[in-house]
């Protein structure tokens, strides 16, 4: 670990010294054993800071959006997941490709939830490789296992759980904020006039709130799982999301985003030959 | 305030038989912001109108609302009636209260309920409309006819003798489409050729109209009175500037393969016309089948051309050019009957000929100089099957519509084969005889009376017996199985779209119907235009018809094709699609969604915080944007509106019904 840790710290510190990037994001120590934090860093000698554990568990391309128009590259710690992120990005022409320096770094699987979902480990883009790539996690048995289950219960069954799943939702927007699919300028649970997202905490709101959001997102979810792990009312919200993700698989065949940067979005396209059987 | 004045038509009987209007004057009466509600039998009358334009003025109205038939029937005669009264045109809303409420409720009480309900939507909706303005565009005056049969040929005719540049595109080597392989016309018997060729050569000698043959549509980019469209120029292999299509070329060519004109009933070289009287009448070679381009040795057409019109060496070529309208006219082919009907024999039989290779037998011109005989063995049938409805409303096995000509060429075919065979029995064996069409009734009577026995069943198998084919089938009006020993057997298929509709209609953004054919802006009231403006539509791509079906239509899209090239500029419909670049991310949903490639991304200067940056925002084309509204429900962000139907709008009809 501590070797690995060593060449990204070596990595970066180069960068800054440099001028090839602005700053780098990584991850620093928190006062806590099991914690990491997102750190940026600026100056090559607090390279040091970056550490790489089995608690680097944030992924960290959402802050890209924070810095959309930089006036030097930015540089970006990236495992599979960072990666798919920043395919999305990319594809949503919210970022360019030229303002981004990308080190991979293959990751060997984080002490979260998120990353028994994984199924790319290894960085799709990078500039460069700091390590030789990791095994794939084994074949993804089980992607949409959560949603059979959601599909088996009566439709009265499944309006009491997402019911009282949306009874506890506090309407922080932390799934929205750490999403890299929610890339609006303006995000509509922002806006006080949309007439039909109502601000106050009610079921109502609480699960038009949900639809919408999995609607906004669903066809261009990397499944990264980030949105279950900032939760703080654990919610298993990625249940609508891969809803959606397993019917389109169902539709048309394999269906993954954030594998590369210019497939279209299913939702985001107009084809004569679409499939309607649904209609 | 708004001050809103609502009119509730009776349509004569048509809504105030089952609509109460009094208690929709009364319930309009008590909405908010509605100052005047009044009644009266027909409000698209001039004495309605009238009435509408005098309480504008007297109770100082802003805005309208007309409780009538749909939209689609009266918005633009209203919206016409407004513009004299200074009330912006788009200051008014249609409650439909007859196609969806008188039309289809038959109780009263909870129909006028309905009603009342339809009205308040309205009312809602309008207190959130804003005036809109309509844009102008240039246009250019040029057209684009696609497809040379009877349709494009009539279409372009119209358009050039109306003064109008035209440029008539034909994938084939020369004009003529399917009329030019027809022998005679129903119910007049004029010969087509005859009738049909003039015409061809009209086109080829028209001073405003240049023929593109051997060509195909490979990119369109624009939009109404500003199309840009690239067509493929496939190589000919033969100088059309040069060529004076003696024909010397043809005869020495040592190639034999099935004539597509002739349907495989006779054989033609690899340097060829498609026909003796094709426009142009000039050779091309058919690179697929011609020894040397397929790597051979030969070279003969090149040595005998006196003129060295022969260049092996020809390519493809693109070529770009501007047009301000494009007509469709691609015609259709008939179905492939061999995939679709095993029990027929799937094609194994020699002796069963499709209703257009009859047409090529029967025709002086084709391979057997108009006599009828077997494909088999050139011999005369003394008894000939002919079956109606093949893959026609036959939802199981083939099109569930009715392909419309084929009763009456089956009837055509039956009176050539009694005229020209005296003595020949004829069978036919139909579902229902239809004969929609002036003349047509009393032609299919004349063919009874010729002696062609018309069997009410469809025939279930046909097979061979002792150099015959047995047809099996239902006599329905005897209830009885019958079965028929026949000589020859014709079977009028049903006709489909060409093939590459699909790909010519996603390239021009037009619809088409569950069925393929092009989908028609309106089946009533705008039947040869498309959804998208400016592409117009002209016989089958239609949908299945009939000689002089197609020739009206052609001259009905000619019509319209000429009343917008006779403008120099044109406006667009306001009801289009809006950004809003504070909130737009760039992130081009919109741009993938549209089905009328009207919005892109264009990159505008802005700041963030304090720095100048370049972003990209979409940008919406006011030519091409067809209102539809794809965009905007697509657009997270909210940033893309329908004007005239923006979210707010349609939120407070939505409000106004359920809460």
């Amino acid at each position: 670990m501590s070797e690995k840790q060593e060449k990204m710290r070596q990595c970066a510190e180069k960068l800054l010294r440099d001028g090839e990037a602005g700053y780098v994001i990584g991850w620093g120590e928190t006062r806590f054993d099991d914690r990491t934090t997102p750190i940026f860093v600026e100056d090559p000698a607090g390279a040091g800071a970056f550490v790489w554990n089995e608690y680097a568990i944030n992924s960290l391309a959402k802050y890209l959006l924070d810095d959309k128009y930089p006036d030097k590259k930015i540089g970006l710690f990236t495992r599979g997941c960072e990666s798919r992120a920043i395919n999305r990005l990319l594809k949503d022409n919210q970022i360019k490709r030229e303002n981004v320096y990308l080190i991979g770094v293959p990751c060997d699987g984080k002490k979260s939830d998120r990353c028994t979902l994984c199924r790319e480990r290894n960085p799709i883009l990078y500039d460069v490789l700091l390590w030789t790539p990791e095994d794939d996690p084994p074949p993804a048995a089980g992607r949409f296992d959560r949603v059979k289950d959601i599909e088996a219960m009566s439709p009265d069954e499944r309006y009491v759980y997402w019911g009282e799943t949306y009874d506890s939702c506090i309407r922080c927007y932390a799934c929205r904020n750490v999403c890299p699919a929610c890339n609006c300028r303006e995000c509509y649970a922002d806006m006080s006039k949309t007439g039909f997202q109502g601000k106050q905490h009610s079921r109502s709101d609480n699960q038009i709130f949900g639809v919408t959001r999995a609607f906004h997102v669903g066809d261009r979810c990397i499944e990264c799982g980030e949105c279950e792990r900032v939760c703080p009312m654990n919610l298993p919200i990625m249940g609508q999301t891969q809803k959606i993700l397993k019917d389109i698989n169902e539709l048309t065949g394999e269906y993954e985003c954030g594998m590369d940067a210019t497939s279209e979005n299913y939702l985001g396209r107009f084809d004569l030959d679409d499939k309607d059987e649904f209609m | 305030m708004s001050r809103i004045g609502v009119f509730v038509c009776h349509c004569g009987t048509n809504i105030a038989s089952v609509v109460d209007p009094d208690k929709l004057i009364a319930a309009a009466r008590e909405l908010p912001g509605v100052a005047y509600a009044a009644d009266y039998k027909y409000m698209c009358s001039e004495p309605g109108q009238q009435m509408i334009k005098d309480s504008i003025s007297e109770h100082g109205l802003d805005r309208i609302v007309i409780a009538s038939c749909s939209p689609r029937m009266h918005e633009t005669t209203f919206r016409k009636m407004l513009k004299n009264t200074g009330i912006n045109p788009y200051m008014l809303e249609i409650a439909n209260i007859r196609e969806q409420c008188s039309w289809v409720h038959v109780d009263k009480d909870r129909a006028s309920e309905k009603a009342v309900n339809l009205m308040r939507m309205a009312v809602s909706k309008i207190s959130k409309n804003e005036p809109l303005y309509a844009q102008t565009i240039p246009i250019t005056k040029k057209a684009l006819v696609i497809g040379g049969g009877i349709a494009g040929i009539q279409a372009a005719l119209d358009i050039a003798d109306a003064g109008h540049e035209v440029v008539l595109l034909e994938r084939e080597s020369s004009v003529g489409g399917k009329m030019a392989m027809l022998d005679k016309t129903f119910p007049t018997l004029d010969c087509s050729a005859c009738i049909s060729t003039p015409k061809m050569v009209d086109v080829g000698a028209h001073p405003n109209i240049t023929l593109m043959t051997s060509c195909e549509v490979e990119s369109v980019s624009g939009y109404i009175g500003n199309f840009e469209v690239g067509i493929k120029q496939k190589a000919r292999y033969v100088n059309h500037d040069i060529c004076t299509g003696c024909g010397l070329c043809e005869t020495k060519c040592p190639v034999k393969v099935e004539s597509e004109f002739n349907l495989g009933l006779s054989t033609r070289p690899a340097i060829y016309k498609l026909f003796p009287q094709a426009v142009p009448s000039k050779p091309i070679i058919d690179k697929e089948n011609c020894r040397l381009l397929k790597g051979g040795k030969c070279g003969i057409c090149a040595k005998l051309c006196p003129l060295g019109c022969v260049n092996y060496e020809d390519e493809d070529r693109t070529i770009t050019d501007n047009f301000g309208a494009i007509v469709i006219a691609t015609g259709y082919q008939l179905v492939d009957w061999p995939s679709m009907y095993g029990e027929y024999g799937g094609g194994r039989y020699k002796d069963i000929l499709s209703g257009l290779q009859f047409e090529r037998t029967v025709n002086a011109a084709g391979p057997t100089e108009g006599h009828i005989v077997r494909p088999s063995d050139g011999k005369e049938p003394e008894t000939v099957v002919i079956v109606k409805c093949v893959g026609s409303r036959d939802p199981n096995k083939g099109k569930s519509y009715c392909s419309r000509a084929c009763c009456m060429y089956a009837a055509k075919h039956a009176h050539q084969i009694l005229e020209k065979l005296p003595g020949t029995r004829v069978f036919i064996f139909y579902i229902d005889v239809r004969t929609p069409g002036k003349g047509y009734e009393e032609f299919y009577d004349q063919t009874r009376m010729d002696g062609a026995v018309y069997v009410r069943g469809r025939v279930s198998k046909i097979y061979e017996e002792e150099g015959q084919l047995v047809c099996r089938g239902e006599d329905s009006l005897l209830g009885e199985q019958v079965s028929v020993k026949a000589d020859m057997v014709i079977l009028e298929t049903a006709m489909e779209p060409s093939p590459g509709i699909a790909e010519l209609t996603s390239l021009l953004g037009a619809a088409r119907d569950v069925n393929n054919w092009v989908q028609e802006a309106h089946p009533k009231l705008r039947p040869a235009e498309t959804q998208v403006g400016g592409v117009f539509l002209a016989g089958t791509c239609q949908g299945p018809k009939d000689i002089p079906d197609t020739v009206a239509q052609a001259s009905a899209a000619a019509a319209k094709v000429i009343g917008l090239l006779n403008k120099s500029e044109m406006e667009t419909s306001p009801m289009i699609s809006a950004v809003e670049r504070d909130k737009c991310s760039g992130c081009g949903v919109c741009v993938g969604i549209c089905p009328y490639k009207a919005v892109t991304l264009l990159e505008i200067d802005d700041r963030h915080g304090a720095k100048r940056i370049k972003r990209e925002v979409a940008n919406v084309n006011s030519g091409l944007c067809q209102g539809c509204g794809a965009c905007t429900s697509a657009c997270r962000t909210g940033a893309l509106d329908l004007l005239g139907f923006r979210n707010k709008q349609i939120l407070e009809e939505v409000d106004a019904l359920c809460l």
